[in-house]
């Protein structure tokens, strides 16, 4: 006789299985005494578990909230259109500049290698070099971030004694590319930037040298260690903070302007 | 009726403050259920709703005019309660084991009957103490299937997890309040 799992009598209970197969456990929980036995024990925990009753709140409430909140309401975002066309406007405005500027160095030493470059138009070329590469490093580790918020979380949400052997590839992929964002962001002198990828990298390594067949105990462990850490916390902060740092940036349209014209 | 809201609604996008004043009226105490039952603390039920509310407020260009408002808050409640669970668990130094071996030690007062048990502030205490051994996310999943009622498909999409995810994460959670709650179920 097939016997069902804790698990299959756990969605049984909440009626998250249905038709046939909702039937066939009903049968077999009325027919086999073990799995009655799991089944009546684990509707008797979950029975216990009654909803908290929360303290009331009166009529009033939502005005007291409003009153609390009121002084603190945030400058609301822009439409998702407006956002991306501002992305999209500042990603191409960067590209051309970071473009304007290689051809323009390369131009200068292509012409004449054998002298030094004139003092002005590279201090604009490296201004705009630098503002360009600031703004590749926000959007490359937001990115980053939220390649590895979906990794976090899917290890916290693992099986236990399962296999973690995706996670872990995926994690090693992450981890270089981490070490170069971090040396990016210190020499950009983003230290907040550095400290959370620094943290990351060291959670990462933990998942990525635990045995593929994790046990719970395993699991948990590593769990535990991103718990401690605030790990998934801080990386959503950083993802939302770097996101909205690159919206309020200002776009580099003017400056690739100025260069255009040295150029030509 | 419908309409109304949604003129309240394209007001509140508009960034008409008191236009999202009526929003918050109208659902700070759903908002405020929710988010006790999920933090299961008054006070960082409190900061909750006060979260939710901001952050509604700063993603109202985000939310899309047909779907619920109230949906779209109760995502938003779910996920800054585990947030806050998550921050609350890294500052405290839990000692789940402690915790519930403390409850499990008291005598049980005189021996009353299952009812009685059941709704007695010992057995609280001690659904409490199980609770706030869960992760938040186990905890967060588990209050949406058990006290909410949701699915586990619903469950998946308020806290962005696939469904396998979510799946666990209420297994996770059964499995240790099972564990924790044995002793007052007169197992071993």
């Amino acid at each position: 006789m097939k016997h069902y799992s804790e698990e299959d009598l756990i969605l049984h209970f909440y009626g998250e299985d249905a038709g046939r197969r909702r039937r066939e456990i009903s049968q077999h929980v009325d027919e086999c005494a073990s799995c009655a036995d799991v089944y009546r024990e684990l509707a008797g925990t979950l029975q216990l578990l009654e909803a908290p009753e929360a303290p009331e709140r009166g009529e009033q409430y939502g005005l007291e909230v409003w009153q609390r909140i009121r002084a603190r309401l945030p400058e609301p975002e822009a439409p998702w259109w407006v956002r991306w066309l501002k992305w999209d406007r500042l990603a191409v405005a960067g590209a051309v500049a970071m473009l304007v500027v290689v051809a323009f160095i390369t131009g200068l030493s292509w012409s004449n290698p054998g002298n030094p470059s004139p003092a002005s138009p590279p201090a604009v070329a490296s201004t705009i070099a630098s503002d360009g590469r600031q703004r590749i490093l926000l959007t490359s580790v937001t990115e980053h971030l939220d390649r590895s918020e979906r990794i976090l979380t899917d290890i916290m949400n693992a099986p236990d004694g399962g296999d973690i052997s995706t996670e872990q590839r995926r994690a090693e992929d992450l981890v270089s590319t981490s070490r170069l964002y971090r040396q990016e962001a210190v020499e950009a002198g983003e230290q907040s930037v550095a400290s959370v990828l620094e943290d990351l990298e060291r959670n990462l390594l933990e998942v990525i040298h635990s045995p593929s067949k994790v046990t719970a105990a395993d699991l948990d462990d590593v769990r535990q260690r991103i718990d401690a850490a605030s790990l998934l916390f801080k990386v959503r902060v950083l993802g939302d903070e770097l996101r909205q740092r690159e919206l309020s940036a200002p776009p580099a349209a003017p400056h690739a302007r100025t260069v255009t014209s040295q150029v030509s | 009726m419908d309409a109304e809201i949604a003129a309240v609604l394209a007001r509140a996008r508009q960034g008409d403050s008191e236009a999202f004043r009526a929003l918050v009226e109208r659902h700070s105490r759903t908002a405020f259920r929710l988010a006790y039952r999920m933090t299961g603390n008054e006070h960082d039920a409190e900061d909750v709703v006060q979260d939710s509310f901001l952050k509604a407020y700063r993603q109202l260009g985000r939310f899309e005019s047909r779907a619920h408002f109230g949906t779209w808050l109760h995502r938003i409640v779910a996920n800054c309660s585990v947030d806050l669970l998550r921050a609350r668990r890294s500052r405290q130094d839990y000692n789940r084991v402690d915790d519930l071996d403390a409850v499990a030690e008291q005598p049980p007062a005189d021996a009353p009957g299952p009812e009685r048990l059941a709704r007695s502030a010992e057995i609280d205490r001690f659904v409490a103490s199980a609770l706030s051994g869960l992760s938040p996310l186990e905890r967060a999943a588990f209050t949406l299937r058990h006290y909410e009622g949701r699915s586990i498909a619903e469950i998946s999409q308020t806290l962005g997890l696939n469904t396998s995810a979510a799946k666990h994460s209420v297994f996770r959670a059964v499995k240790k309040l099972r564990a924790a709650l044995a002793p007052i179920r007169g197992e071993s």
